[in-house]
């Protein structure tokens, strides 16, 4: 089917250099609160959206509700990095373990769109072998589904992103809907650096559109990608989903904190959402629910909807809610060039290499690890600066050097541990709920592929021509805490998403993944919930 | 400070004529809005006691080496983010909330400075502020009245950065010409520029390679 048939959220957006479609938003059906509509979504990030537009096309009554607000780029973004703070869930949370993640502008999105508004637009597939580590590598876990379940909606995914990028050679060989893109300073550094080194790299796959797509521009190669798309050319659900699902009779209510999930007693049945809007406690009832928060919020909210027949959280009978959380380790790598690469020019997205992905025969780790182009603006720079120990004098210096500079970032793939998990702090946020605790702390496995990782972006650079490199150790992207598995001993909910302690609960976020493999989690989070969007039709036309 | 000009760091500058500011007409206005803000009057004190102000004042002064006039108004930016709890989304589980680990923070240095010196930091002379400060940094993750030092190096290093390398003038100084929306770029890739870029005057003073 094409893509326009499925799903029309480009061509639902305004053509005349505007990015926002207002009379679809303000002619948008809604619900009442003691309306019991067929479905309630928590978070409208990448896995609630998609779910919410599947289920609206099959004529489902459904609402997403999210914490944050219904952004218009026009008016809430800025092409400016201080003034994006607003993008990035900045409730307090607490942080710790022996190597503790940074979360907010790093991983944590607010607001309708998700992280996704501010991901850098990278959208590879997971591979084959990222749903079997334990079987094929003695490590991780094996998911209830494998590759092959998710391969068409994959497909589907890019094809409604769109994704730009070359034929793409590892995992499952596949192409992509359009061309790659130009590069600019840094995708140049890197194809040529990965050539002399003999290293594979391509350009791609990002997920912003190269040419007109629907009512959505070109790219302009701002370079601002992370501070959210002015232009509406890098995907968000925002502008991928949302449109066609309020075309279709969804309801998105922003502003709206969800604060417990309401599960009778009597029927074991999930009831509704606990929810705060504008200060007023309220109760949305609904037939279904589906959390889709995210790896730290997803976990807090079952945590913090503990109940007598849950007394350690909803979903928490075995003690799995919060644990196997997963962070890649993304040691980002910088070369010095006489020449001015200016890498604030063009997307960060732009190349990527998937050649030490899988596990190495020969090597002392297992799994592997992706190089990508990052292209840190200046005051993510001044972080890297500054983590090399720089301040004062040195540190203006080091910075009036910026434009000589290229940066790539590696994803290692950090596996699935149990004692990575979030837990109820006792600071509370202005609701008097408990915040997250989110620990985290490293394996041999993981420290071993931080270092190669960081051993193949010098030789690149450094083949590239680069007279010193610089490195800084950071952490990227979330998965996990709320996993998939084949039993309610080992995970959370099931291989359609259906939590094992609730029938008419289901998680459709990144929280549900056992494994990350070294790719960007987007799309496979968009994929299985597109995939679960299919299950609970399914289930509910079977009268479940 | 108001505008143009490069703050106070031994006056070099290494992209001559080069002024942000100057493409403010070709920015959107939200984004205007938002970057020429900074650039006038400098928000109230609302969160930090005139004591602390002093203090955190010497301290960013120092993080970011603005020795002398003009220099950008850090700790205003930073005070502004500390009354609205405008945090970075989270903090280590050893160290206080950010507005709780600045006051705490403000105080140890203080007394630290009072101790070696007999002299409160904000009075103390420049070499004796950085040999304070960098006291701290040398504990890497070791103890520091209570706080992990690293944890309390990282808060005060982010909210410096975030201010300062917010500010057109420090744009000015790296060459970074700031908003491009709704224009964006004709000319990316290596050894590029749009007609608004300055090239570096002294592309070989590589500060790595002055290092060894």
């Amino acid at each position: 089917m094409a893509v326009r048939d499925r799903n029309e959220s480009a061509w639902l957006l305004p053509n005349d250099g505007t990015r926002t479609n207002h009379r679809l938003r303000d002619g948008m059906r809604r619900f009442g609160d003691s309306d019991e509509v067929d479905l309630v979504v928590v978070g409208c990030g990448a896995g609630g959206t998609t779910l919410l537009q599947r289920l609206a096309r099959r004529g489902w009554r459904v609402v997403g509700l999210d914490a944050g607000p219904f952004w218009d780029p026009d008016a809430d973004w800025v092409s400016d990095e201080a003034g994006s703070h607003h993008l990035y869930w900045t409730e307090p949370r607490v942080i710790g373990g022996s190597d503790p993640v940074p979360l907010g502008s790093n991983n944590s999105g607010r607001g309708v769109g998700g992280s996704m508004v501010h991901y850098a637009g990278y959208t590879p597939r997971f591979h084959p072998s990222d749903f079997r580590t334990l079987t094929e590598d003695g490590v991780g876990a094996d998911w209830p589904i494998s590759y092959q379940d998710l391969q068409p909606y994959y497909a589907d995914i890019e094809g409604e992103l769109p994704v730009a990028g070359e034929d793409w050679p590892w995992g499952d060989p596949h192409s992509y809907p359009q061309r790659p893109h130009p590069v600019g300073g840094n995708g140049d550094i890197f194809l040529r650096g990965a050539y002399a080194a003999g290293i594979t790299a391509k350009v791609g796959p990002v997920a912003i559109s190269n040419g007109r797509f629907g009512n959505r521009p070109h790219c302009i190669y701002r370079g601002f990608c992370l501070q959210g798309c002015k232009v509406n050319a890098k995907a968000s659900p925002l502008i991928t989903h949302i449109p066609d699902a309020l075309a279709h009779g969804a309801e998105i209510r922003a502003d709206s904190m969800v604060t417990g999930i309401e599960v009778d007693e009597r029927t074991g049945r999930a009831a509704g959402v606990h929810y705060v809007r504008a200060g007023v406690p309220r109760f949305q009832r609904a037939a279904a629910v589906a959390v889709a928060g995210y790896s730290i919020e997803t976990p807090r909210l079952l945590l913090n909807s503990a109940s007598r027949r849950f007394p350690d959280g909803l979903c928490n009978d075995f003690d799995q809610v919060g644990r196997y959380l997963m962070v890649q380790g993304a040691p980002q790598t910088a070369g010095r060039f006489d020449a001015e690469i200016r890498m604030y020019k063009s997307p960060p997205p732009e190349v990527s290499s998937e050649q030490f992905y899988e596990t190495a025969p020969g090597k002392p780790y297992k799994r592997g690890f992706s190089i990508q182009t990052v292209s840190p603006l200046p005051i993510t720079w001044a972080e890297h600066v500054a983590a090399q120990g720089h301040w004062g004098a040195r540190l203006r210096e080091y910075m009036s050097d910026y434009v000589h500079w290229s940066c790539l970032g590696a994803l290692c793939e950090f596996l699935a541990q149990p004692g990575n998990r979030v837990t109820l702090a006792a600071e509370k946020d202005r609701h008097g709920l408990p915040v997250a605790h989110f620990d985290y702390s490293q394996c041999d496995n993981d420290r071993q592929l931080v270092k190669a990782a960081q051993g193949v972006m010098e030789d690149i650079l450094h083949a590239a021509g680069a007279d010193e490199v610089i490195t800084i150790q950071r952490f990227a992207h979330l998965v996990g805490g709320a996993r998939m598995a084949a039993s309610e001993q080992h995970g959370v909910v099931d291989a359609s998403c259906r939590t094992f302690a609730v029938p008419n609960l289901y998680i459709t976020d990144g929280s549900v993944l056992p494994t990350q493999g070294s790719a960007n989690p987007a799309l496979t989070i968009m994929a299985v919930a597109a995939r679960a969007a299919g299950h609970l039709a399914a289930a509910a036309h079977g009268g479940s | 400070m108001t505008g143009a000009g490069t703050p106070g760091a031994g006056g070099h500058s290494r992209f001559p004529g080069f002024e942000v500011l100057e493409q403010a007409g070709h920015w959107d206005g939200v984004t205007a809005g938002v970057v020429l803000a900074r650039v006038g009057t400098a928000p109230d004190i609302r969160f930090l006691t005139p004591e602390q102000e002093a203090i955190a004042t010497a301290l960013c002064d120092r993080l970011l080496g603005q020795d002398e006039e003009p220099r950008v108004p850090v700790v205003p930016m930073v005070d502004a983010r500390l009354a609205e709890q405008e945090t970075d989304g989270w903090h280590y589980d050893d160290v206080p909330e950010d507005g709780q680990a600045w006051r705490d923070s403000l105080r140890y240095l203080d007394a630290d400075c009072q101790a070696r010196f007999s002299c409160g930091l904000a009075l103390a002379r420049i070499e004796d502020q950085q040999e304070v400060i960098q006291s701290v940094q040398d504990l890497g993750a070791k103890d520091w009245h209570g706080l992990n030092a690293g944890h309390v190096w990282s808060l005060w290093t982010r909210y410096a950065c975030t201010a300062f390398y917010a500010h057109p003038s420090a744009w000015n100084e790296i060459g970074f010409p700031g908003p491009a929306y709704p224009r964006g770029y004709k000319n990316p890739g290596t050894g590029k520029r749009e007609p608004f870029e300055v090239a570096d005057a002294r592309p070989s003073a590589d500060p790595v390679r002055d290092d060894s």
